[in-house]
């Protein structure tokens, strides 16, 4: 079981190198951590970019531009569907976003016929390295859907737990967040919650346990959950935490980043091949962690 | 300007006791605080409720409640109406919610509100006490409104500064906060941003200010969109704002109890009405933390009376 970030990179080093392809290639936060993963020998880098500028940049960063392929084009566009094409073709296992906005990028790797999308919905999965804990947490889904319905939460469920089975946490605590910790109707997301915990009783996630609804002092704290009268192996010792919506998991992810001061490591799932987003929460020094998750998540 | 909860706490015993009526103080935690808030000379209490279950519990902390004015009652609606009644006619200072749902004062003050033809809307304001920040923090709504339309956030902003006023805090920054990211196109929650802005900017909110920054990476980093070493962040060196407005229930309900689990963060909650509070504690609050909740209500009271 892999229990901080330290672990992770450890983990991804006897992975073998693995190609990434930053695409479209630029001078971000992103291509830092690549070229020092790159240094440690675990990532072989490929840009796909307008090869007149890219002698500059690298020469920058003490590299020269035969140390790894460039494959040259200037089409923002054109240089996402080569990177996913590359991929498919096993030419790369990890497709790494570069100077290109968000939703045009997710947009190309996310589409249905000519993307990387695998599972009923891709989603966002934040891997938390807590100094206080001596595991991981993760929360779920903090940026791909606004308003999961119950069937795109199954999926977002199954990512998670997708995740949680390669850092090897084996009989996996989620916790279903909503307002409250009683079914109310006039809540959604606590009937949702009610839902994926009677699911998971059934055993139809595998060995996974799933609480709730599960207001937050409750997930996070046996003792408080007990003055409510709720007993679980979850409370107080969750593995992920469920968000009832994006809203919510997003503000969480940035509070736990910002205000908790927590390292925080995000990796996108439900694709065929990992792909990592150029999320504006991920400090740099933590863009390395998300380099070697995905790297770990690469074959499997 | 009250800036820490150890301030309040030291109000509340110069300013009390305050009449405080307690409605069904049937759980031993609760009664526990009451017997504290009594001792720390914050409150008078005037106990509604089961007779049995009271003495009961009285006894079991060994409170002596024979000097305090009793009503026996078990019904529970009935218990939250001649409360809220009593708050509104000034018969007491301020309420506190013991084994009673939520739902019941909710629907008594709404209807005491109506019968002054106040109309404010009911919300729960989450107060935290962070270390190392100068200034009390307000996270709203976390315990009444599911998903707030924007005519309902005017008036949930509008208690919310009201107490801030109420705390000697003559313009707070709020801050809409919003799940808005670079996908997924335009949230309501931001949406209703650019209006509350334009509203706070016309007065319509009282005196305050609607800042710019709508999530805690643009309070942290503003005008960046990257940042290298997570350890550089300092929230005392942030414009970090006094009242955050949750987009909706249950992020505001998950945001505000985030305080268990970081460093530094206390929590105290509040409901306001306009004749004073109503001490809602969490059901899995403990007496230690249900006293504090006491004693800012019993400074709210009595900046409440004299506004």
């Amino acid at each position: 079981m892999l229990r901080n970030f330290q672990d992770i990179r450890e983990a991804a080093k006897k992975e073998g190198k693995k190609r990434i392809v930053l695409t479209p290639s630029g001078p971000d936060s992103g291509s830092e951590a690549l070229f020092e993963a790159a240094k440690e020998g675990w990532i072989a880098p490929v840009f796909i970019r307008d090869v007149s500028s890219m002698d500059k940049a690298l020469r920058a960063k003490g590299f020269s531009s035969h140390d790894f392929e460039i494959i040259n084009e200037q089409n923002p566009r054109k240089c996402v569907m080569l990177a996913l094409d590359m991929v498919r073709g096993k030419k790369a296992d990890i497709v790494m976003q570069g100077a290109m906005e968000h939703q045009t990028f997710l947009d190309l790797v996310l589409d249905r016929e000519k993307g990387l999308l695998q599972s009923r919905v891709a989603s966002l999965v934040s891997v938390f390295d807590p100094p206080a804990l001596d595991r991981l947490t993760m929360i779920t889904d903090v940026y791909i859907n606004n308003n999961p319905s119950i069937t795109e939460k199954i999926a977002i469920t199954e990512n998670a737990i997708k995740l949680a089975r390669i850092l090897g946490i084996g009989s996996t605590k989620i916790a279903a967040l909503s307002a409250i910790e009683q079914v109310n109707p006039a809540i959604p997301s606590t009937m949702d919650a009610a839902i994926l915990a009677k699911m998971a009783e059934r055993k139809q996630f595998g060995d996974v346990v799933i609480e709730g609804p599960l207001d937050m002092d409750c997930a996070v704290s046996a003792k408080a959950a007990a003055r409510k009268g709720v007993r679980s192996s979850v409370t107080g010792k969750a593995d992920i935490y469920l968000a009832p919506d994006v809203e919510a998991g997003y503000l969480m992810a940035q509070i736990s980043v910002f205000v908790a001061v927590v390292p925080m490591a995000g990796v996108l799932m439900g694709t065929t091949h990992p792909v990592i987003i150029d999320l504006p929460i991920t400090s740099g020094e933590n863009r390395l962690v998300e380099i070697a998750l995905a790297a770990l998540l690469s074959g499997r | 300007m009250i800036r820490t909860f150890e301030e309040i706490d030291r109000i509340a015993s110069e300013k009390g006791p305050k009449r405080l009526i307690v409605l069904a103080p049937e759980d031993e935690e609760f009664m526990l605080a009451v017997k504290q808030s009594w001792q720390r000379r914050y409150i008078e209490p005037v106990l509604i409720g089961s007779r049995d279950k009271i003495e009961r519990l009285a006894d079991q902390v060994a409170f002596d409640i024979t000097p305090f004015e009793k009503i026996f009652e078990s019904d529970r609606q009935g218990i939250a109406n001649l409360a809220i009644s009593m708050l509104f006619a000034g018969d007491v200072d301020m309420a506190g919610k013991g084994q009673i749902p939520t739902s019941f004062i909710y629907r008594s003050i709404i209807r005491e509100e109506s019968k002054i033809r106040k109309g404010t809307m009911v919300s729960v304001i989450g107060l935290w006490d962070i270390a190392g920040l100068g200034h009390l923090t307000a996270i709203t709504d976390p315990g009444v409104n599911i998903n707030p339309d924007y005519e309902s956030k005017i008036e949930i902003l509008k208690n919310a500064v009201f107490l801030f006023h109420l705390l000697g805090y003559p313009k707070p920054r709020i801050s809409v906060l919003s799940g808005q990211r670079e996908i997924g196109g335009n949230l309501e929650s931001y949406s209703d941003f650019t209006k509350l802005r334009q509203a706070a900017h016309e007065g319509e909110l009282g005196s305050c200010e609607v800042i710019e920054a709508t999530s805690f990476a643009e309070i942290f980093l503003p005008g960046r969109k990257v940042f290298s070493r997570i350890s550089d962040i300092d929230i005392g060196k942030t414009a970090f704002p006094e009242i955050l407005l949750a987009p909706n229930l249950s992020t505001g309900n998950i945001l505000t109890k985030l305080d268990l689990v970081i460093p530094g963060f206390r929590r105290r909650s509040v409901v306001m009405t306009s004749r004073g509070p109503v001490v809602i504690p969490a059901r899995s609050d403990f007496h230690d933390s249900i006293t504090g909740e006491i004693a800012l209500g019993v400074v709210i009271a009595d900046r409440v009376r004299k506004a």
